[in-house]
């Protein structure tokens, strides 16, 4: 452990977001950090060698060749004249999208996705039909032609339907990108001007200050203080100093190049432009991630399937029957109508309009919890991914670094990192609480920015490093006003922070109006602070430091750094006042002060704690069966500490590394198949083979993956996907884009990500928060469920659909039901209620079962097929054709008489036409009992949709376990249903285009009973399940 | 991963088959074990069993709510519509006078349909009603007493009664008769207790010229009301439905001619604009003489 300390220390958290955030307020005073000067660049003497470089060698450069090359003047800057050919000669600064698929190709592919082709070829065989007609007799009825003028209608309406509903969710992505415009502060004609960044140009000279974007790759001219946050390139989360020196070969490794998108922390510089947009570094990764292909998403394959049953049906019983009709010497031309009938009754129109519908609730719903779905089916992969690669800053811990631990009077002190910590509950009352406090609040240069009294402490804004403004906080929330007890211990020196000296030391006049000593604050790496110290507080009192005591201040640094926290130790010294009087003037070059036999007062440690909603979910996505894989870019130690306090690594499992220790044993020596977790470095995964991989992945339940760089994240996703796992990245670099892409759903982060991981993630996280993940997973498996309860709802009223045709074609009764009142089935009474399933709660808890196989759940599987088909659908078909036969008997036509009957009714010109009861009937008097009995199926169908819509609720409980009243949404939908078949019935009545008639009051209850019963049985089924689980009859029965 | 097919073989894809049809290993026929699919048919046996007698309850059910002598509703029957003899495609009754086999059948159709109108069936089976009033027969009591029918006697058709007619109701000479008749309604009071008379005109205007004279039997186009009420075929068994005969005298050769006839009575509507029969039928005559 003991080696291991230093890079403890040096795990560098990525302070960055909070700089970022910072800077959205104020941008001016903000930079008061040491001024360093850029001297004239130092003349490039390797100017001759041939770079390897091709792309990129102005690193190389001198200032003047630059401007020579650019065509530019570094003070003065391009002319607005130049800029402008420029402009027009590069294109704008901004990464080209992602390769667009033109709006009328998308629209195209709504128009023949799905079922459209099954649509589109029966409106073309009704024009046919209508042409053949036409060429035999001049004066045939047109009907033909309204009907597939209708079928082409609804495809292109639906089509337009969808084609809205992608285009409104992928607008809601597009505002979300453009919220914030990028301005870059250049010079131009001589004058600073802020333009978008789009307009810059190579050769502009622009300037940057902490918190900026850098708009471009850039040549650094001038620099102060700079440092820069490379991670959303190259993945490394320390920030960059950047100089004007030319210092690496390799433009990605010097430091005078500035990378586009990247974000300059703190100081100020000025470049020129070298590269816009698609030819910058960032550009050709971009390009790199859009070569990666789009998976197809798991709902897309489940609808596409879905469609081919469907079809299939369709197609098979069309064909069948038209074999049928044409051996039973029907005319070719009818047996053509009976193919569209039967077509139109099979195809689900409404269905997906429903579907889009559906998702895009749920995106709404999922939107308001922070999970902005970009893709609509993105929807449902969530649901179904089975593991997910998470990064952990900012996803899994709150970004910021916190006070976690104290150690102090041989103790060790926990901390409250919560999201909104407002009390410490540690014991203050001890001396040496006292003198630490006092160290942490004056050794410190963070400071809160003025004006946010009434914000609440941990959300304020302040101006300093991580560290000190953890520090800063921390002594804010225990102590009080800070910055007045700063000022009533005024500072007489300081000596900030840097790398090689490891400490940071301040001098101060005290409070204590008696005492008139100094007292020196320092705080530092603790084991360069025990360095100077020669006595220890415990209990408010000094004590020499001796052997024990230094032990246990070991054991104490070790045990921290051990949790991956950043530990910090404090000492100070009182100044004796007769060596250092009140004039004293203390020179910090000279160190006219003493640095050694300081006294220890205590350790502190930090981390970036977990965010508080995390262990949770990461339980739940346990008990949901999802494994969490952490992918980071830190230190192992800092991230198995992570993956233990969030539960990543669960409390009782241990990595052979673990066991080994625990046993005292060589690693090697360890049977793996002990260890439950494992934590693999960027360095062995480098190391191994495919299958080395795949046996890790497969092995060990818990898997953290440290020092990863971000292209090693695509060999982790793929790795999981060979698993046949559906996987969920999360992201932010833009070096995480290919492996966004390739994840079967991305999830970008919304505070912290690049925009090309945004580009490529299929959703993104608003909150930056795991959690939301969860949520997102629940949504998803909720819609999965539901699609399936919508799509049997629909299925089963298409038997219903069918059947009359079947009939009319076999038995030869009058027909049945008509192929438009058919299409206001589907695109009428069903689209409320198929959509309101869509509300529905979920049945039992869904996060505790497993993700669903994505090979092997279907999302319309055998089951739900036969149950609607073969047993609801059919059940519905009788009650229908009881509404039917009831009308016709009560008019006159007993069911015996109608049975062939056809021919002779449809005979134009038979006016005469002889009833049960020796009646006789005009052509036209039986066009309107048909369309009566049109009307009565109709009703009959839509009164048994309520029972189906019902039972559709639930797949396996009973209706009274869910609830009848508990989703309302599902009686508007029956509210829906029966209004517009009461308009249809009775306000349109007298349009007979649309072949509706008023219908007896009492005909709208015939079907009554065969709802009942349809309602009855599936209680039973559902019982049988309950009962049965496993049996032969739940695995028959259970869709 | 997702979108990578496996590309088959055609023997593979036949191997699957055969182990789908009957798998050795498993004992699976068709992807069930034969216990899988006797308790599949069985179920099915029974749930379709129950359904059949479930909906043949609940047919028989409504069936009772249907009475055998009349219908429950009869609202789409208040315009009783009017049709023509002989039947032809499309209502077109053309008569090429040098072609007796093209009439020919007309003739047979109209023998065969004037059948049971011969005097002496009447006589046997029918009723001598009282003429100019409704021949109600109620059930007095008995529940669905059969019901007498009146006379209509062929010969009350006069030149077109095809009795002793070497004419064949004037089909081969270019005089074709053409029978009317009004569609049964039960219950149905034609006329409303006043004389009612069928007419027929040429559509258009010069429909009307090539139609030339015509003369109605019985005179006037008259039906009597005594044929009313109408009381279904189940108790009305021998009911004969009254005629009007059309002999059509001088119809323009070679020009085909819309004819429209529609019943006078007070209580039929005759301008239904859906229904072209009700009330009326309208019918093409062509005599094609060369």
């Amino acid at each position: 452990m003991g080696q291991k300390t230093p890079q403890i220390y040096s795990v560098e958290l990525n302070g960055a977001k909070d700089m970022k955030q910072r800077d959205k307020g104020d941008d001016k005073d903000k930079y008061r950090g040491l001024r360093s000067t850029c001297l004239e660049l130092r003349k490039n003497d390797h100017k001759e060698r041939v770079t390897k470089e091709i792309d990129l060698d102005d690193h190389k450069l001198s200032n003047k060749e630059l401007e020579n090359k650019y065509h530019t003047n570094i003070v003065t800057g391009l002319s607005s004249t130049q800029a402008a050919e420029l402009l027009a000669r590069d294109g704008p600064n901004a990464l080209s999208p992602p390769q667009e698929t033109p709006e009328i190709i998308k629209f195209l592919k709504q128009m023949v996705g799905g079922f459209s082709i099954l649509l589109w070829v029966g409106a073309i065989l009704c024009w046919i039909a209508y042409g053949i007609q036409f060429s035999n007799d001049k004066s045939s009825s047109l009907d033909n032609v309204y009907l597939g003028t209708v079928l082409a209608l609804v495809v292109i309406l639906t089509g337009i339907f969808a084609y809205y509903q992608e285009a409104k969710s992928t607008n809601i992505m597009a505002s979300f990108s453009k919220m914030i415009p990028q301005q870059a502060l250049v010079i131009r004609d001589s004058e600073k001007k802020i333009i978008p960044a789009e307009q810059l140009v190579v050769g502009d000279i622009v300037e940057i200050k902490g918190g900026d974007q850098i708009p471009a790759d850039i040549r650094l001219l001038f620099a102060q203080g700079c440092k820069v946050d490379n991670s959303s390139l190259t993945g490394e989360s320390e920030p960059q100093p950047r100089s004007c020196e030319f210092t690496h070969d390799n433009p990605l490794e010097t430091k005078n190049i500035g990378f586009y998108s990247t974000t300059c922390l703190e100081g100020t510089a000025t470049g020129m432009v070298i590269n816009t947009g698609d030819r910058t570094i960032i550009g050709h990764i971009a390009s790199l991630a859009s070569g990666v292909g789009n998976e197809k998403t798991p709902i897309a394959t489940e609808i596409e399937h879905f469609v081919h049953i469907v079809a299939g049906v369709a197609i098979s019983i069309g064909v069948l029957f038209f074999i049928i009709a044409v051996s039973m010497k029907y005319r070719v031309l009818d047996s053509i109508i009976f193919l569209i009938g039967i077509i139109v009754a099979n195809v689900p129109e409404g269905l997906l309009a429903t579907v889009t519908v559906t998702l895009s609730l749920t995106a709404k719903r999922m939107a308001k919890k922070n999970c902005l779905v970009k893709n609509l089916e993105a929807v449902e992969t969530l649901g179904s991914t089975s593991i997910i690669c998470s990064d952990k800053t900012g996803t899994l811990t709150q970004n910021r670094m916190t006070v976690a631990h104290l150690w102090f009077d041989n103790q060790i002190f926990m901390a409250d990192t919560s999201e909104d910590h407002f009390k410490q509950t540690f014991d203050q009352s001890s001396g040496t609480w006292a003198s630490l406090s006092k160290i942490i609040t004056l050794c410190n240069r963070a400071e809160f920015r003025p004006g946010q009294e009434r914000v609440p402490i941990m959300k304020r804004v302040v101006v300093g490093d991580a560290s000190e403004t953890a520090l800063l906080k921390f002594s804010e929330v225990v102590l009080g006003d800070v910055m007045e007890i700063r000022k009533r211990n005024h500072k007489v020196a300081e000596i900030p922070f840097n790398s090689t000296n490891k400490f940071q030391l301040s001098i101060h006049k005290t409070d204590d109006p008696t005492d008139k000593r100094f007292l020196m604050v320092m705080k530092g790496a603790p084991e360069k602070v025990l360095e100077k110290c020669s006595t220890i507080m415990v209990n408010g009192q000094e004590q020499p430091l001796d052997q024990s005591t230094a032990e246990a201040f070991y054991t104490a640094y070790m045990e921290l750094g051990g949790l991956g926290e950043r530990v910090l130790g404090f000492c100070h010294l009182y100044l004796p006042a007769d060596e250092f009087p009140e004039t004293y003037s203390f020179d910090v070059d000279a160190m006219n002060f003493p640095m050694s036999n300081l006294c220890f007062v205590g350790l502190l440690s930090m981390i970036d704690p977990p965010r508080s909603t995390v262990p949770d979910a990461i339980t739940k996505c346990r008990s949901a069966g999802i494994k969490v894989i952490m992918v980071t870019g830190d230190h192992p130690i800092t991230a198995k500490a992570i993956a233990k306090s969030v539960g990543i690594i669960s409390a009782n499992s241990e990595t052979v590394e673990d066991i080994a220790k625990r046993l005292n044993i060589a690693v090697e020596q360890v049977n793996k198949q002990d260890a439950k977790a494992v934590v693999v470095t960027g360095m062995e995964l480098k190391d191994m083979s495919e299958d080395q991989l795949d046996e890790v992945l497969s092995s060990y339940p818990e898997i953290v993956f440290a020092r990863t760089s971000p292209q090693q994240k695509l060999i982790i996703v793929e790795g999981c996907q060979r698993q046949d796992a559906v996987v969920a990245v999360t992201g932010d670099g833009v070096n995480d884009s290919p492996a966004l892409k390739k994840a079967d759903i991305g999830i970008a982060m919304g505070i912290a990500g690049s925009d090309a991981a945004k580009n490529a993630a299929d959703m993104v996280l608003l909150d930056d928060n795991f959690a939301s993940i969860v949520t997102g997973v629940e949504e998803g498996r909720l819609i999965f469920d539901n699609l399936k309860k919508t799509i049997a709802y629909t299925l089963t009223k298409n038997i219903a659909e069918l059947c009359p045709f079947l009939i009319y074609i076999i038995v030869g009764v009058p027909l049945p039901l008509g192929t438009i009142t058919i299409l206001f089935i589907d695109l009428g009474t069903d689209i409320v209620p198929s959509i309101a399933l869509a509300y529905e709660k979920a049945e039992s808890d869904i996060m505790n079962r497993k993700p669903r196989h994505k090979k092997k759940d279907r999302l319309v599987n055998k089951p739900l097929a036969v149950y609607s088909y073969l047993h609801i659908g059919l059940m519905q078909s009788l009650g229908a054709f009881l509404v039917y036969f009831t009308v016709y008997a009560q008019e006159g036509f007993r069911p015996s008489t109608l049975i062939n009957l056809r021919v002779e009714w449809e005979k134009d010109f038979v006016n005469n036409l002889e009833d049960s009861y020796g009646q006789e009937w005009t052509r036209y008097q039986r066009k309107y009992l048909e369309w009566t009995g049109y009307t009565a199926f109709f009703i009959g169908i839509m009164i048994q949709q309520i029972a189906d819509l019902i039972i559709r609720k639930t797949r396996k409980n009973s209706i009274f376990q869910q609830g009848l009243f508990r989703n309302k949404v599902i009686w508007v939908g029956i509210a829906s249903q029966i209004i517009i078949a009461l308009i249809l019935s009775y306000g349109l009545g007298s349009i007979t285009a649309l072949n509706f008639t008023m219908l007896r009051p009492q005909y709208w209850f015939v079907a009554v009973p065969h709802a009942i019963l349809i309602w009855v049985y599936d209680e039973v089924r559902k019982l049988f399940i309950r009962l049965y689980p496993g049996s032969w009859w739940d695995k028959n029965m259970y869709y | 991963m997702v979108t990578q097919k496996e590309k088959k073989s055609c023997g593979q894809v036949v191997e699957e088959w055969k182990e789908f049809v009957w798998n050795p290993r498993t004992h699976q026929f068709m992807g069930r074990t034969g216990t899988s699919w006797a308790f599949i048919l069985l179920f099915y046996f029974v749930f379709y069993g129950f359904l059949t007698a479930m909906f043949t309850l609940t047919m028989w059910v409504m069936l009772q709510t249907v009475s055998d002598h009349t219908p429950k509703y009869q609202d789409r029957l208040a315009t009783p519509g009017l049709m023509i003899r002989p039947k032809t495609e499309n209502l077109d009754v053309v008569v090429n006078v040098s072609d007796a086999e093209s009439w020919g059948q007309h003739v047979q159709k109209l023998n065969k349909f004037l059948e049971p109108y011969n005097d002496s069936v009447q006589a046997q089976k029918n009723d001598v009603c009282r003429p100019g009033r409704y021949y109600e027969q109620p059930d007095n009591g008995v529940l669905n007493y059969p019901k007498r029918a009146c006379q209509f006697n062929r010969t009350q058709l006069g030149d077109c009664s095809g009795i002793g007619d070497p004419t064949h109701y004037g089909y081969s000479t270019g005089q074709p008769c053409v029978f009317i008749k009004m569609n049964r309604v039960i219950n149905f009071y034609a006329g409303a207790n006043q004389s009612m008379n069928v007419t027929c005109v040429g559509k258009r205007e010069e429909d009307a010229e090539n139609l030339g004279s015509f003369v109605m039997f019985p005179a006037n186009g008259n039906i009597d009301l005594m044929y009313f009420p109408y009381y279904g075929k189940k108790f009305h068994v021998n009911y004969t439905q009254p005629l009007v005969a059309v002999k059509f005298l001088n119809v323009t050769p070679n020009v085909e001619v819309n004819v429209e006839c529609r019943i006078n009575a007070v209580n039929i509507a005759t301008d239904d604009e859906r229904d072209k029969f009700a009330g009326r039928v309208a019918f093409k005559l062509r005599i094609n003489k060369t």
